[in-house]
């Protein structure tokens, strides 16, 4: 009797402690993620410009004129340029490096990891402006480097061209790859080295090893990456196109979904189109993220 | 002991980081507080309605009377001034001041909630005078505005370099206060160095360009290509009046999104300019990726011998100008030989809110400010030219704005009213121009992309 009722009551006390993390969290999350969310989404259906105080309700009419926008293709079709342009980049680069930086023993590996996660430090904002001094027409230092090799003055616009978006791939993939590289570290590292020693006795390449045993075995910390990048990229390259080409380039040439929402919501006085913009990336993103996560699902390995 | 040295100073310095961003947050409180609703809207209960609109001394002012004024390039040695004079002339009122170069974006809830300010000053990013027409955020003062007299007892219209845009037909809601214009600058000492001489008309220009170019140091013309309406209003838009016999009609035929305005005549022609340029490739092909800093720092250091920019360009450069430099300005390049400049203005304007709770105190306030002696100290402590006519000549105006206003009251000049047309179509408009300076899209391209643009905007402002 007394027992199961200790029992209660230290039950309740975990209960307790358990809501008392559980509780502050959810509530934060509710506020700041998903009343904005359902906020944007009723906002879309209406016609308000972001000042004034009658709100029209006009059902999904926005969403009919984004059919007829000529932006909106261009912008998606820019956003998936970064993301799979930064999958490419990332994964290569980060394989790379860390398989450079564990299966090798290179001297002063810590010190590479430190330099090449340094980019991730600066903020985005940082990394921006530094590129546009990079990619400065007349007075940049590629357009000078090109210019003292090939001995004829060059004078590029790498941000004012049609193609411009490929020219934020760099700039983008430079700030962020020391995080993808250390997650492919510790990836690495987690595998045991009895099975490269096995691989080793039995005559596997370094080639061999890395195909049979670190990509099988480090799939989770790529799929992570991979995922990763394609949500920080549909949400969040309004950053990069903003500081580096401003209003989206030469005839949107640069311009991304994000961005694009923003010049509606905050300069056309179009909030409403705006938001109908934001449910557009939601969706994308969200059918994106499904699909990559399908592609990926390889039969998990397990060590036994 | 170095433990725990290290984590006091861990938790010492994250205590200091967390005290500055809150201290920062309550400072911008105390702004924001500062511009909060009054306590008491207490309406003037012996102000009359000033529908006689006499000169506002006349009338005794009580209750409060709130201000939001946007603080940027001209600063706000001014306001703080004329509002210190004001408060002097109405002992009774209280006055308070809602100002800052981010006062636009904190102000933006009580204009949407209905408790807006009682007077405004429209300036800087965030703001948009259209827009709060099309809101109906702003008081109409049609009727009042024809009667209204300033402190002096002259008419307001008639101090007023541009006149109040009708951004509905027939109606006035906000009076212009800042009067800048749009131009080509040049170094006037570059030029008598090189033998150069500034161009009269789009001949001389095209002659010059020719010779810039042969003597092979720098550009011709650079240009802002991140924000193209630095080249529509220094270079297109004055060129569409000149093109149309400096008939001005035609600014309040584009700004009524009147159909087939961007493929009338004149335009064709005006762009034909831009094509002409472009064919003898004085475009500096770097411009489509700078911003306004870069371009003009780049003309400033000589890689570019022309520059369209507006008035500002003095002031905002202030720091980096080389010694020497000796800013020279052009209202416009376009004209056939012989003809007028034509100034293309920029202004910004003060209106009065709809909901105004003090709305005698906001007009009689109108009234005070455009004074001639108002508009010198404008020149003299805001360093720009403003709406109020006045005689700079005396004044320690700077010597870029003496010589815009001497432009602007010479003969052979045509000030030309500001094109103030929707966001929307702004950048649809400087996004087909930067498309037409690179070749990427014919003059026709461009007309087309401006009539479906303006035929989409106009459909829904009619619905």
């Amino acid at each position: 009797m007394n027992n199961a009722k200790r029992a209660g009551s230290a039950r309740m006390k975990r209960n307790v402690f358990i809501l008392s993390f559980i509780l502050p969290t959810l509530l934060l999350y509710l506020v700041f993620g998903i009343y904005p969310l359902f906020k944007g989404i009723y906002l879309s259906l209406f016609d308000w410009s972001g000042g004034s105080e009658t709100y029209n309700f006009i059902g999904l009419d926005n969403f009919k004129e984004m059919m007829n926008d000529d932006v909106i293709p261009k912008t998606i079709r820019n956003d998936y340029i970064l993301v799979f342009g930064k999958i490419i980049g990332f994964m290569l680069i980060s394989v790379f490096f860390a398989v450079a930086l564990t299966r090798f023993n290179i001297k002063g590996s810590g010190f590479y990891r430190t330099i090449f996660f340094i980019p991730n430090v600066l903020s985005v904002v940082v990394v921006g402006v530094l590129w546009r001094y990079v990619y400065n027409p007349n007075v940049g230092f590629l357009n000078s480097a090109i210019s003292a090799i090939t001995g004829k003055t060059y004078d590029f616009a790498w941000l004012g061209d049609k193609w411009s978006i490929f020219a934020l791939l760099p700039p983008s993939i430079w700030a962020g790859v020391g995080f993808t590289i250390i997650l492919m570290i510790a990836g690495i590292l987690a595998i045991p080295s009895s099975l490269y020693e096995a691989a080793e006795i039995d005559g596997a390449s370094q080639w061999r090893q890395f195909r049979l045993i670190t990509l099988p075995l480090s799939w989770e910390q790529i799929k992570t990456s991979v995922l990763w990048i394609v949500m920080t990229t549909l949400s969040g390259s309004f950053v990069i196109v903003t500081i580096m080409t401003f209003e989206g380039g030469v005839d949107n040439a640069t311009q991304v979904m994000g961005s694009y929402l923003y010049m509606n919501a905050f300069k056309f006085g179009k909030f409403s189109y705006g938001s109908a913009i934001g449910v557009l990336i939601l969706i994308l993103s969200f059918i994106t993220t499904v699909a990559l996560q399908k592609l990926m699902n390889r039969e998990n390995i397990e060590l036994t | 002991m170095s433990r725990l040295f290290r984590k006091t100073m861990t938790w010492g310095s994250v205590l200091l980081m967390l005290t500055l961003v809150l201290s920062a947050c309550g400072g911008s409180k105390e702004k924001g507080s500062e511009s909060s609703p009054a306590a008491s809207p207490k309406a003037s209960e012996s102000a009359k309605p000033s529908e006689s609109a006499s000169a506002p001394e006349d009338v005794k002012l009580t209750g409060d009377f709130e201000i939001q004024y946007f603080v940027g390039g001209y600063g706000d040695a001014w306001w703080k001034e004329v509002i210190g004079e004001f408060q002097q002339l109405h002992p009774d009122l209280k006055i308070k001041e809602s100002a800052g170069p981010k006062i636009n974006d904190q102000m933006k809830p009580r204009w949407i909630q209905g408790s807006p300010p009682d007077f405004v000053y429209i300036d800087g990013a965030g703001s948009n005078t259209r827009q709060m027409v099309t809101d109906d955020q702003l008081l109409d003062i049609t009727d009042w505005f024809k009667t209204a007299q300033n402190s002096d007892g002259k008419l307001l219209s008639d101090m007023l370099i541009a006149q109040p845009e009708e951004y509905q037909a027939g109606k006035v809601h906000a009076v212009p206060l800042v009067f800048g214009s749009w131009g080509t600058f040049y170094d006037k000492a570059l030029f008598k160095d090189k033998g150069w001489e500034a161009p009269k008309d789009f001949e001389s220009f095209l002659a010059l360009g020719d010779k810039i170019k042969a003597d092979g140091q720098m550009s011709v013309y650079i240009h802002t290509g991140v924000y193209p309406y630095y080249i529509n209003g220094g270079l297109l838009d004055p060129a569409i009046v000149a093109m149309n016999g400096y008939d001005t009609s035609i600014v309040k035929k584009i700004n009524s999104l009147e159909a087939g305005v961007w493929s009338s005549e004149p335009v064709k022609k005006a762009l034909d300019k831009i094509v002409q340029m472009r064919d003898k490739g004085f475009f500096d092909k770097g411009s489509p990726a700078l911003n306004h800093t870069d371009s003009q720092s780049q003309w400033l250091q000589h890689k570019a011998a022309f520059i369209p920019n507006g008035l500002w360009v003095e002031s905002e450069m202030a720091n980096d100008t080389p010694a020497g430099f000796d800013f020279g300005f052009l209202p416009s390049i376009t004209q056939d030989n012989g003809g007028k400049y034509v100034a293309n203005p920029y202004v910004a304007t003060v209106a009065i809110a709809k909901k105004a709770k003090n709305p005698d105190a906001a007009k009689a306030f109108l009234q005070f400010l455009y004074t001639e002696a108002h508009g010198k100290s404008w020149a003299e402590l805001s360093k720009a030219p403003s709406n109020i006519k006045a005689d700079l000549e005396a004044t320690n105006a700077p010597a870029l704005t003496k010589e815009a206003s001497r432009f602007y009251n010479s003969d052979s000049t045509v000030v030309s009213p500001e094109v103030v047309i929707p966001e929307e179509l702004v950048t649809e408009r400087n996004n087909a121009t930067l498309a037409l300076t690179k070749g990427d899209i014919t003059p026709e391209e461009w007309i087309d992309r401006m009539e479906k643009a303006t035929e989409k905007i106009r459909s829904k402002e009619n619905k």
